[in-house]
C-alpha cells in the first residue's frame, strides 16, 4: 500500500483539500485512505512533481482491482501512459473520464462505482484550474463534484403554490416558515400576473456562510449544497441579515412538528450532520434542496429530484447537477436559449423571445439557481395571486399570524424539540 | 489640599454604607430583578416572546433591541476607554479624577455588551461550544467573530490596565481599605514593589498608545460598524461613512456616561472638591465636540441618501426621514448641543444638574439612533418584493426590561466595586512631593 508519508514533496495539502477529498471519497465504499494518497500524487502529477508512469506504476494495481472486469481497457490505458504527453490536453483523468463515458455511466455513478481510484482521479481531473477550464471548453468532459441547482421556468408557472405546499410537508416546516416561496407580482413593463419562485438560491459566493460565526452554515464541497448545522447554528441570525434575498426562517419557537414526526435518515446527511428538514428551536432553517433525497436517504430514485419540483404540474421547476450537460436545468436552459435569441433586456421584451437571469446578479452571489422569464423590477408589487396562501393552508405574514400571538399559542405547543 | 485630606476624601465610599447607597443598591436590584422575571419566560418559551420576526415573507426583522443595546454598550465602552486612554497619554490632568471611572464603565459596559449577545442568540447554551472551536477557521471570516474577538480583548486590555494602576493605589491606602477583602487586596498585590510604579507607569503609557492607535480600527471605528456596512442585502447600512459615524455616537455616549457617573459619585460624597466643576465644564465641551461630530454625520448620510441616490438607498433614507422616533433621537442630541453651546457663551447657564440631564437625553437618543439603524436598516433590503418589508417592530416588554436589567448590572458594579477599591485614583490628589512620581503634576 502506497501510503507513506509525502511530506517531503513540495505539494502541500492542506487540511481542508484533505477533508474534502475524504468527503468525496466516503461517498464511494472503497479505501478512503488509499484514495487520499492517490488523489495527492495525482495533483502531484499535475504539478509536475511526479511523472504519469511513475504515478501508474504505483497505483495500476489498486486500479485495476477496484475496476474489476475492466483490466482489459485499463491495460490498454496503462501502454498508453507512457505515450502521454502533457501537452496534448488529454491526461489521465481524461481517459478514465473517457472510459466511464464509454460505458455510459453517469459522473455520480462513476463517483459510486470507479471507487476510490475513479474518485481520485476526479479530485485530480478538477485540480488545476487550466483543466477546469480547459474541460469546460470541451463541453465539461472532467469530471469536478456534482453542483445541485435549479433553472425555473417563471413562464411556466401558474401560481397554483403546490410547490409551497409540498416542501412545508416534506420538510415539517412551522406556520409562516415558507422555504419555498411563491410571488404574484404586477411590473411596470410586464402585463398582467408575474410569479417569482423563491427557494434558497444556493449561492455560489454565499454571504450566509461567509457572515456565520461558527459555521453552521456552510457550502458542502461536494455538492455545493448550502445547508444549517442544527447542532453547531447559535442563532445569532447573521445568515439571515446577510442574505439578499430573504429566504431564511428562525425557529422563534416551539416547532410545529416534534422531532418525533421526522425519520433520523432524513435529518442526518450523509457526512452524519444533522441538516436536513426543520430546525430544532433557536436554530436557522431555509431551502436545503431536499438534502435527504440527493443523499439517498428517501430512495435511490429520489436523487437529483426535490420536493417541490416533483410537485409542479407546470413544469416550471428542474433540479439537477449543473455540472451535468445532460441534467435537467442544464437542456431545460438549453433548450429556450436556442429556441430564440436570448433577450436579456426583459423590459423590452418582445413576443416570443426569451430572457433568462440569475436573482439579483448584481449583489454577487452567484447563485445556482437560473430562471427563465422576466426579472421583477425595483416598481415590482406583489399582488394577491390566482390561489392565496390560505387556501392552500399556508401562512404568508410569520410576524403577524404565528409569532404575535406567539407565546401563548407555543404552549399549547407538542413535545420537546 | 492636603494630602490627607485628599485620602480620607478618596475613601469616603469604602466607608459604611449610606442610606442613599442602600436605596440605589435596592433600585439596581429592582431592576435586575424585572429583567430576570422576563428573560425566564424568554428562557422557557425562545425567542418567540419578543417581537422579532424574519425578514422576508415574514414580515418583521430579525434583529433589533438587542443588536441596537448591544451597539450602543460597546460605543459607551469603546469612547471610555479613549477617553481614559486620552487623560493619560496626552496628560490631560484635569480629567484624572475622573480617569478610572472611565476604565470601570468600560469594563461594565463590555460586559453589559457580552449580556446582549447572549440574549440575543437562540441558542445560549452553546455559545461555548460552538464559538471556541470555530474560533481559529471562522475568526478570519465572520465579521460577528471579528467583534467577539476585538470585545474579548479590549476587555482584557482595560482589566490590565486598571489592575496595574491599582496596585499603587493599593499600596499607598491599605491602611484606609477594609480588612474584609483583606484576601482579594493580596492577591491584587501579589508581587507589588514601590519598584514597579515606575515601569508601570511606562506600561500604561504604552497600553494607553495602543488603545489610542487601535480605537479608529476596532470595536465602533471598525468591527461593529462593518457587522452592518459590509453586508450586500440592505441598502440602508452599505457604506464607508458607518465606522466614523459610529465612533463618533461612541464617544458621545460614553461622555455623557461619564458624566452622570462622576455627579453621582459627586452628588452622594459631597466630592466637590475631588472632581471640581471644571471637569464637568470640560467634559460639557467635548460633549458638544462629539454631539457635533454625530449630526454632522447624520446629515453626512441624509444627504448622500436622498440626493439622486440609487434607489433602494434612497428610499430607506426617506422613510428613516419619515420616522418621528428618528427625529426624535436627532432631537435630543441636538437639543443637548444647543445647551452646551450656550453654556460655553454664557457661562451663568451651566449646571450639574442640567449637563446631567443632557446626558441622559443624549443617552437615550443615541440608543434610539442605533436601534434605528439596525431595524430600518433590515426594513429596506434591496430585494424589494415582500409584501412584508418594510414590517413593522416595537420591541416586546421583554426586550424592554432588558435596558432595566442591563443599567441595573452597570449601577450595582459600580456600588460593589467602589467598596472595595478607590474609584478615583490616588494620582488625582497626589502633589508633586507625594510619593516617588517625580513626574507627576497635578492641578
Ligand atoms: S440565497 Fe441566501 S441563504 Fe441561500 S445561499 Fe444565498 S445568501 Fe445563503
Ligand atoms: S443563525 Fe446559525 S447559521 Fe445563521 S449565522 Fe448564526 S450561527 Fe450561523
Amino acid at each position: 500500500m502506497p501510503d507513506e508519508d509525502k511530506t517531503d514533496q513540495t505539494t502541500s495539502f492542506s487540511e481542508d483539500e484533505t477533508r474534502r477529498m475524504e468527503r468525496v471519497l466516503d461517498d464511494t465504499e472503497y479505501d478512503t485512505e488509499l484514495g487520499v494518497e492517490m488523489a495527492k500524487d495525482a495533483q502531484r502529477v499535475a504539478a509536475g512533481e511526479l511523472g504519469e508512469a511513475e504515478f501508474y506504476r504505483q497505483y495500476h494495481e489498486d486500479i485495476l482491482e477496484e475496476f474489476g472486469e475492466d483490466d482489459r481497457e485499463l491495460n490498454g490505458l496503462l501502454d498508453d501512459v507512457g505515450n502521454v504527453d502533457a501537452g496534448d490536453g488529454e491526461g489521465v483523468g481524461d481517459k478514465l473520464q473517457a472510459l466511464a463515458d464509454e460505458k455510459d455511466l453517469s459522473r455520480r455513478e462513476v463517483m459510486k462505482k470507479g471507487g476510490a481510484a475513479v474518485a481520485a482521479l476526479s479530485i485530480f481531473a478538477s485540480a488545476g484550474e487550466n483543466r477546469a477550464a480547459s474541460a469546460e471548453g470541451e463541453g465539461g468532459d472532467e469530471y469536478d463534484g456534482t453542483r445541485w441547482g435549479m433553472t425555473i421556468n417563471l413562464n411556466n408557472c401558474d401560481g397554483c403554490l403546490a410547490c409551497m405546499v409540498a416542501c412545508d410537508q416534506e420538510h415539517k416546516l412551522s406556520g409562516g416558515a415558507n422555504w419555498m416561496y411563491v410571488f404574484t407580482y404586477e411590473d411596470d413593463h410586464q402585463d398582467d400576473e408575474n410569479f417569482l419562485v423563491r427557494p434558497c438560491q444556493h449561492c455560489t459566493d454565499s454571504p450566509c456562510t461567509k457572515v456565520c460565526p461558527v459555521g453552521a452554515r456552510h457550502t458542502r464541497e461536494q455538492d455545493g449544497l448550502v445547508l444549517t448545522d442544527y447542532e453547531i447554528c447559535i442563532g445569532c441570525r447573521y445568515c439571515e441579515v446577510s442574505c439578499p434575498y430573504g429566504v431564511n426562517y428562525f425557529q422563534w419557537g416551539e416547532p410545529d412538528h416534534p422531532q418525533s414526526e421526522i425519520p433520523e435518515s432524513q435529518s442526518q446527511d450523509e457526512r452524519g450532520r444533522w441538516v436536513g428538514a426543520r430546525p430544532p428551536e433557536g436554530v436557522m432553517g431555509k431551502c436545503t434542496f431536499c438534502v435527504d433525497r440527493q443523499d439517498g436517504k428517501m430512495g435511490d430514485d429520489k436523487i437529483g429530484t426535490t420536493a417541490c419540483e416533483e410537485a409542479c404540474a407546470m413544469d416550471a421547476i428542474h433540479f439537477g447537477d449543473l455540472n451535468d450537460p445532460e441534467s435537467a436545468p442544464n437542456t431545460h436552459l438549453e433548450q429556450y436559449k436556442d429556441e430564440q435569441e436570448n433577450d436579456m433586456t426583459f423590459q423590452n421584451r418582445k413576443e416570443h423571445t426569451v430572457s433568462t437571469f440569475q436573482l439579483m446578479e448584481e449583489r454577487g452571489t452567484d447563485p445556482n439557481v437560473r430562471y427563465v422569464g422576466n426579472e421583477p423590477s425595483q416598481d415590482a408589487e406583489q399582488v394577491e395571486g390566482p390561489v392565496s396562501y390560505e387556501d392552500v393552508g399556508l401562512v404568508d405574514d410569520r410576524k403577524e399570524e404565528v409569532l404575535d400571538n406567539g407565546a401563548m399559542a407555543n404552549q399549547e405547543g407538542g413535545e420537546e424539540a | 489640599m492636603s494630602t490627607d485630606v485628599g485620602r480620607e476624601t478618596l475613601t469616603r465610599p469604602i466607608q459604611a454604607p449610606s442610606k442613599r447607597y442602600v436605596g440605589a443598591l435596592l433600585a439596581a436590584l429592582a431592576g435586575i430583578g424585572v429583567w430576570l422575571f422576563f428573560y425566564y419566560q424568554q428562557l422557557s418559551n425562545g425567542l418567540i416572546v419578543t417581537n422579532l420576526a424574519d425578514w422576508g415573507s415574514g414580515g418583521g426583522v430579525p434583529w433589533g433591541l438587542y443588536i441596537g443595546a448591544f451597539i450602543w454598550w460597546v460605543g459607551i465602552a469603546h469612547g471610555g476607554i479613549i477617553l481614559s486612554a486620552a487623560v493619560r497619554l496626552l496628560g490631560m490632568d484635569t480629567y484624572q479624577p475622573v480617569a478610572r471611572m472611565a476604565e470601570l464603565l468600560t469594563i461594565a459596559a463590555l460586559t453589559c455588551a457580552g449580556l446582549y449577545i447572549m440574549i440575543h442568540v437562540g441558542r445560549p447554551d452553546r455559545l461555548v461550544t460552538s464559538v471556541v472551536p470555530a474560533w481559529p477557521t471562522r475568526v478570519q471570516w465572520s465579521p460577528l467573530m471579528w467583534d467577539v474577538t476585538v470585545i474579548t480583548a479590549y476587555f482584557v486590555l482595560t482589566a490590565t490596565y486598571l489592575l496595574l494602576t491599582i496596585r499603587y493605589d493599593i499600596h499607598r491606602l491599605r491602611d484606609r481599605l477594609p480588612d474584609t477583602f483583606e484576601p482579594l487586596y493580596k492577591a491584587l498585590m501579589l508581587g507589588y514593589s514601590e519598584k514597579e510604579d515606575q515601569v508601570v507607569e511606562r506600561m500604561v503609557w504604552w497600553l494607553a498608545f495602543a488603545i489610542i492607535i487601535m480605537a479608529p480600527l476596532l470595536l465602533h471605528g471598525g468591527v461593529i460598524p462593518w457587522l452592518f456596512a459590509l453586508l450586500p442585502s440592505m441598502a440602508g447600512w452599505a457604506g464607508g461613512v458607518q465606522g466614523p459615524s459610529f465612533l463618533s455616537i461612541a464617544l458621545t455616549s460614553a461622555v455623557s456616561g461619564i458624566i452622570i457617573i462622576a455627579a453621582a459619585f459627586r452628588y452622594v460624597y459631597d466630592w466637590e472638591e475631588l472632581i471640581p466643576d471644571q471637569v464637568f465644564y470640560g467634559l460639557s465641551k467635548w460633549l458638544g465636540f462629539f454631539a457635533l461630530l454625530f449630526l454632522w454625520l447624520q446629515l453626512q448620510q441624509v444627504m448622500t441618501g436622498i440626493f439622486a441616490a440609487p434607489t433602494t438607498l434612497q428610499h430607506a433614507t426617506e422613510v428613516k426621514l419619515s420616522t418621528p422616533v428618528y427625529w426624535v433621537a436627532i432631537g435630543l442630541v441636538g437639543l443637548g448641543l444647543l445647551y452646551i453651546f450656550a453654556s460655553a457663551l454664557k457661562a451663568s447657564l451651566f449646571s450639574i444638574p442640567r449637563i446631567v440631564a443632557v446626558s441622559f437625553l443624549v443617552l437615550v437618543g443615541t440608543l434610539i439612533e442605533k436601534t434605528l439603524f439596525v431595524v430600518e436598516g433590515l426594513q429596506h433590503a434591496h430585494f424589494a418584493l415582500y409584501d412584508g418589508v418594510p414590517g413593522h417592530y416595537i420591541p416586546s416588554p421583554v426586550e424592554l426590561s432588558s435596558i432595566l436589567g442591563a443599567v441595573g448590572i452597570v449601577v450595582l458594579f459600580f456600588l460593589v466595586v467602589s467598596k472595595v477599591i478607590p474609584v478615583v485614583e490616588l494620582h488625582a490628589i497626589q502633589d508633586h512631593h507625594d510619593d516617588a512620581e517625580a513626574t507627576e503634576v497635578s492641578d
